[in-house]
């Protein structure tokens, strides 16, 4: 339809019939993004995300710092899972680093990113509840996130930004009685999530609105590359946790959740179904850990990798499987950093997933990919 | 299990909560209580020790001047300045001490974890705001203050229900 007059200039014509409505950046039903919406009527026709608008660019950054200052920064894409977004830059920058790392280390590591997993959970679900206008489900997830933050504060001493990874292991040991108050209150966590099966994922007014929304075949899900939550609600059993299991995840029985619908009502169940998951991870691994020992290996304050060499790790993070690809040249700070995001790959899933569908159930298809603007804008 | 069923199990389960006790926090009147003293590190181990990492302190007597924190939160937040220490105060071979600015300081701990010896460490003190961007610069002198805390709140779990207690 568009007709290129100049270099970069194109004119598009337009039907009569079709409004193009563009969502965001600053509405609060789009996160810091544009999803541009062409709707005939009360139904959308064509839609295209329009991600950008928080480019942090961290991998320019990763270039310029050595692989210890890179800790804090790499972060901060998604702060409310910033361990599991370390995690395979820790993994990865070890691996060059030619260093092991101790078993204890390992246990922490586990409890540290499931407990982040759960909190990241908790606050796309509060959003995805006030999304939908149920604002009980933005109260309660925000409030009983409060236990699991608690958890990680006294962990790592910081509510959010943890920066509690290091390579070579973890940055201090756990405070003493750890253990008895984690498991106190990941099972008061689990009882309390276990309600919210009556009040939002039972309720007939949410089944409504998000039952056979947005519907993700199995083969398209793989098809257009989905990953974690978007891909197990559509009936694809694939999580790194088991598939290519890092630290110690392969020493633990990790059981994972599939759903065949693939509508939005699946893809919000997801989640919900992988925190109480989490909750038995977290009791098996403090259950495995060793009591004692070093949880970190020593490191000269400036590292530098053994040699040229290229590195590609990923783990499963709360949105799906999060890659981090690092090229060394040998020196103190990385050659070239690339982070392969679970956002991203899910929220191509949009506009397909849009086409046909109402305009008011635009908000429950879009937050159901589990997609965090930050993220997918690094 | 029908709408009306489902809608009233959700009301219900709502309901429930009004006989549960309050769970959030009356800051500031209550505070909440942290592991430790803050975040310290120990270099003989390489180890860090559990806090929360709030507003640094600096020990004078043991700060040599070699700016590895400086360094270190180069590449961080070029939160650390050091700084000429006053003639009257107790001095170092170079006289020169840090200075962190808060304006910039994400509270990451790597400049703790860079000195050798024992003379950064991190406190429970989180409470920073200041009406002025000057006013978030601590000196080396402001730094060895040892901060009052006043935190006791933690998160109790009773049958009904979890408050802080
Ligand atoms: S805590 Fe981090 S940002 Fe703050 S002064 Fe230390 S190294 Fe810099
Ligand atoms: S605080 Fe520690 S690292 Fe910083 S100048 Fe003093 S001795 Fe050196």
């Amino acid at each position: 339809m568009a007709t290129e007059i100049m270099p970069g200039l194109a004119l598009q014509k337009v039907d009569e019939r079709i409004m193009t409505l563009n969502v965001g950046p600053q509405h609060p039903g789009s996160g810091h993004m544009r999803i541009v919406v062409q709707i005939d009527g009360d139904y959308i026709v064509a839609c295209d995300p329009d991600p950008g608008y928080v480019h942090r660019g961290e991998e320019k950054m990763a270039e310029y710092r050595n692989y210890i200052t890179n800790i804090p920064h790499l972060e901060r894409p998604v702060i409310h899972d910033s361990c599991n977004v370390l995690y395979p830059y820790v993994l990865g920058a070890e691996e060059l680093l030619g260093i092991e790392v101790p078993e204890r280390a390992k246990y922490v590591r586990v409890i540290a990113s499931e407990l982040n997993r759960c909190i990241y959970i908790m606050y796309w679900l509060a959003i995805y509840g006030i999304f939908l206008g149920h604002s009980t489900m933005f109260m309660w997830p925000a409030g009983d996130r409060e236990f699991l933050i608690d958890l990680m504060e006294k962990m790592s001493g910081a509510r959010v930004t943890h920066a509690h990874f290091v390579p070579g292991g973890v940055r201090n040991d756990l405070p003493a009685n750890f253990e008895d108050v984690c498991l106190r209150h990941v099972n008061y966590f689990e009882k309390r999530i276990k309600e919210y099966a009556a009040v939002f994922y039972d309720n007939p007014i949410l089944i409504s609105r998000t039952q056979d929304t947005g519907v993700l075949s199995k083969h398209d899900a793989i098809r257009l590359g989905t990953t974690g939550s978007v891909l197990r609600a559509s009936g694809v059993d694939y999580d790194l946790r088991i598939k290519e299991p890092y630290d110690v995840y392969d020493e633990l029985d990790i059981h994972t959740n599939v759903m065949k619908e693939g509508d939005a009502y699946a893809r919000s169940r997801i989640p919900w179904l992988d925190m109480l998951e989490s909750c038995n991870i977290i009791r098996q691994a403090l259950q495995k850990m060793p009591k004692s020992g070093s949880v970190r290996t020593k490191l000269k304050p400036n590292p530098k990798t053994k040699g040229p060499a290229t590195v590609y790790k990923r783990v499963e993070s709360g949105r799906g499987s999060l890659g981090c690809y690092i090229v060394s040249d040998g020196k103190t700070e990385p050659y070239r950093l690339k982070l392969s995001v679970p956002s991203f790959r899910n929220l191509i899933a949009l506009p397909h997933l849009l086409k046909g569908e109402k305009l008011g159930n635009m908000p429950s298809v879009y937050w159901s990919l589990n997609y965090w603007p930050v993220e997918a804008d690094r | 299990m029908g709408t009306a069923t489902g809608i009233i199990r959700a009301l219900n389960s709502g309901i429930k909560h009004m006989a549960i006790k309050r769970f959030t926090l009356r800051y500031p009147e209550e505070k909440l209580k942290f592991v430790g003293d803050g975040y310290q590190f120990d270099p003989s181990t390489g180890v860090g020790i559990a806090g929360l990492k709030g507003r640094h302190m600096l020990f004078h007597d043991h700060c040599t001047g070699c700016q590895l924190c400086s360094i270190a939160c180069e590449g961080v937040a070029e939160a650390i300045a050091m700084v000429k220490v006053p003639e009257e105060q107790k001095q170092n071979k170079k006289s020169i001490m840090p200075q962190i600015d808060y304006g910039k300081c994400v509270f990451c701990g790597l400049c703790v974890d860079a000195c050798p010896f024992y003379a950064l460490y991190m406190t429970n003190d989180y409470e920073l705001s200041s009406f002025s961007k000057e006013g978030l610069i601590y000196t080396p002198a402001q730094l060895a203050v040892k901060p009052y805390v006043a935190q006791d709140s933690e998160i109790q779990i009773t049958a009904r229900g979890a408050t802080h207690g």
